[in-house]
């Protein structure tokens, strides 16, 4: 590094270079530096300024605190919180329990693993607007869906219009989309146990239960704590399913927070209380990261 | 604790005990191949079945599509609804455009600039020990922030910086979400190499700029590549920014056009299926391309 400033330098060029070579470590880390802080850290910033505004036709107004007041005080903050957490428990817990359930499935001697696996990744990478489409056109009236649970229902299920169905129709899209993730990820990780830790547990007499317990199950704790992990930030900021498939609606049944702001900010035009609501959640994430952060291991 | 010779109590136990239970009862009846194969074949089932839905509806005349009860097998195939879709909606060519362009430029700048903080990161010391505070924090912080938390201020700083509803501002966006996903990506790849490498090159006569180039670029390829193909991903795939940050066919991706799709009398699903295959086709086609480094790549740092 700086034993090049030492070299006696001839022309201009070698000047720059040496330069180049002397700051390489700024250079390098700064770009990247610079826009995170424009996308990220300014933003934020931006929003604490704007959470202390009202907006409306006039224009904006100062209003000091009156946004954190009325949205902590008011019910639809808290509601959109709550409908999040349904949707984050019931996605959440599905993924997670079908997720493993498949992967030790899977892990057995079960043909085409290989196979299967790649068709794992189908919906893993296709768009969650697109993912959302698949799921509406299942929901048709009369459709896919309908003819399935036909037998045990008096016509047709009015899957996203009806309020206290709507949310679980949500959760079903997601549920389809991202347990691969956890069986995907579960199954490497129980293909990682190596055979001869297994086979020596054998020899010790150790039957399947306790192989399964003491020999597996330290294998994946770590990756479980991940993909819970992984779940619950994805849950947290599920938009565009939402958006596609109910808008909220209906009744506000399915209002998840990313909805909620959405609204505040450009159907009603309030980016002082869209800000706020913002700020609010990013002090819940940043919770909920240092809590994960404190109670697991799992390097991010 | 190797008396014990019961488990240990704890809901994951009970449930395994319960699975274990299960396994037995029917290993007696030697039922364990079929079920599981079972099992795996529902596993398929279920999640092709969506995906063969739209894909075969973009091919069915729409009485056909929307049957009920549904035909799981059309006996009519046509391709006319693909080109109806452009003919009815010419400005699909514009999304599609805008997505590709999008798509390409975030991935490069996020790729770039995100290789070069990794690399500048894992060798170097900072004051303050900034790398190894920030590089983490950062990946950290970032991967956790709803991403609808900063979109709404900077639909305010968009406004003011004249990058509302362009090309260049959600190329700008999508790199900097995807930065700190290559960096996280990345690191273990160049934590890897040793730290000898570089001083070895530069000992054969190279600078440490053409060592970067020249030896370690090439020794993280793997990295790069997985690197580059989630970001692809995800950039093709967004929604949330797109249609906060652009508002018509000047910047508007596909995502876009899919969400909005619905007309005020009803949807027409014979051409939203086209648009819906059209969105996938790509990523599907690159899935299966590279395949092994994206099943490396979800499972990364899951196995390490």
């Amino acid at each position: 590094m700086s034993h090049y400033s030492e070299t006696v330098g001839g022309g201009r060029y070698e000047r720059v270079l040496l330069w180049v070579e002397d700051h390489l470590r700024w250079i390098l880390t700064l770009p990247a530096l610079a826009v995170l802080a424009a996308f990220f850290i300014y933003p934020v910033g931006r929003a604490l300024v704007l959470s202390l505004y009202q907006f409306d036709t006039g224009g904006r107004q100062f209003v000091a605190l009156e946004n954190y007041v009325a949205i902590l005080t008011a019910g639809a903050f808290w509601q959109s919180l709550w409908i999040t957490a349904k949707f984050m428990f019931f996605a959440v817990s599905l993924e997670v329990g079908l997720g493993i359930a498949i992967a030790f499935v899977l892990n057995s001697k079960v043909r085409f693993r290989g196979l299967i696996q790649t068709i794992g990744l189908v919906p893993l990478v296709i768009s969650p607007t697109v993912v959302a489409l698949l799921w509406q056109l299942l929901y048709q009236n009369g459709g896919v869906l309908d003819s399935l649970v036909a037998p045990l229902t008096s016509g047709p299920v009015p899957w996203l219009s009806d309020p206290s169905i709507a949310l679980y129709a949500l959760v079903l899209p997601d549920v389809w989309q991202m347990t691969p993730l956890v069986t995907l990820i579960v199954l490497a990780g129980l293909q990682s146990v190596p055979d001869h830790v297994q086979e020596a547990a054998m020899m010790d007499g150790a039957g399947r239960m306790r192989r399964l317990v003491d020999v597996t199950l330290p294998y994946i704790k770590e990756l479980v704590v991940l993909v819970l992990i992984l779940r619950v930030i994805g849950t947290m900021r599920v938009f565009a399913k939402v958006f596609v498939l109910t808008r909220g609606g209906p009744a506000k049944s399915t209002e998840v927070i990313s909805m909620a702001m959405y609204r505040e900010a450009f159907s009603y035009g309030n980016y002082g209380r869209a800000s706020t609501m913002a700020l609010l959640l990013l002090l819940i994430a940043l919770a909920i990261t240092y809590a994960f952060a404190t109670v697991s291991e799992v390097e991010f | 604790m190797a008396t014990d010779t019961k488990p240990k109590r704890g809901v994951g136990r009970a449930l395994l005990a319960g699975v274990e239970r299960i396994h037995e009862t029917l290993d007696s009846y030697g039922l364990v191949p079929t079920v599981t194969n079972g099992i795996a074949l529902l596993f398929v089932v279920w999640t092709l079945f969506p995906v063969y839905w739209m894909v075969s509806g973009s091919l069915r005349t729409r009485s056909d599509l929307l049957a009920t009860p549904p035909k799981l097998v059309s006996t009519a195939i046509t391709v006319g609804n693909y080109p109806e879709l452009f003919a009815q909606r010419p400005t699909f060519y514009e999304f599609l455009f805008n997505s590709v362009v999008v798509t390409v430029g975030s991935t490069a700048l996020a790729v770039l600039l995100g290789t070069a903080a990794t690399y500048g990161f894992v060798n170097y010391e900072f004051p303050y020990d900034l790398g190894r505070f920030h590089l983490p924090f950062l990946v950290l912080t970032t991967r956790f922030l709803p991403p609808i938390v900063t979109v709404i201020p900077l639909h305010v700083i968009f406004d003011t910086a004249s990058l509302l509803n362009t090309r260049l501002g959600l190329v700008l966006a999508y790199a900097a979400f995807n930065i700190p996903f290559v960096v996280w990506m990345l690191k273990g790849f160049f934590a890897e190499l040793p730290d000898s490498i570089v001083e070895a090159a530069v000992l054969d006569g190279h600078t440490e700029l053409g060592a970067f180039f020249k030896i370690v670029l090439p020794m993280v390829r793997p990295g790069l590549i997985a690197a580059t193909i989630f970001t692809v991903i995800n950039a093709w795939n967004e929604l949330l920014f797109a249609v906060i940050l652009t508002s018509n066919t000047e910047a508007q991706t596909l995502p876009v056009a899919l969400a909005t799709f619905k007309t005020a009398y009803a949807i027409q699903w014979e051409l939203l299926t086209v648009a819906g295959t059209i969105a996938m086709a790509p990523v599907l086609l690159f899935a299966f391309l590279v395949r092994e480094k994206l099943l490396r790549g979800f499972t990364m740092g899951a196995v390490r």
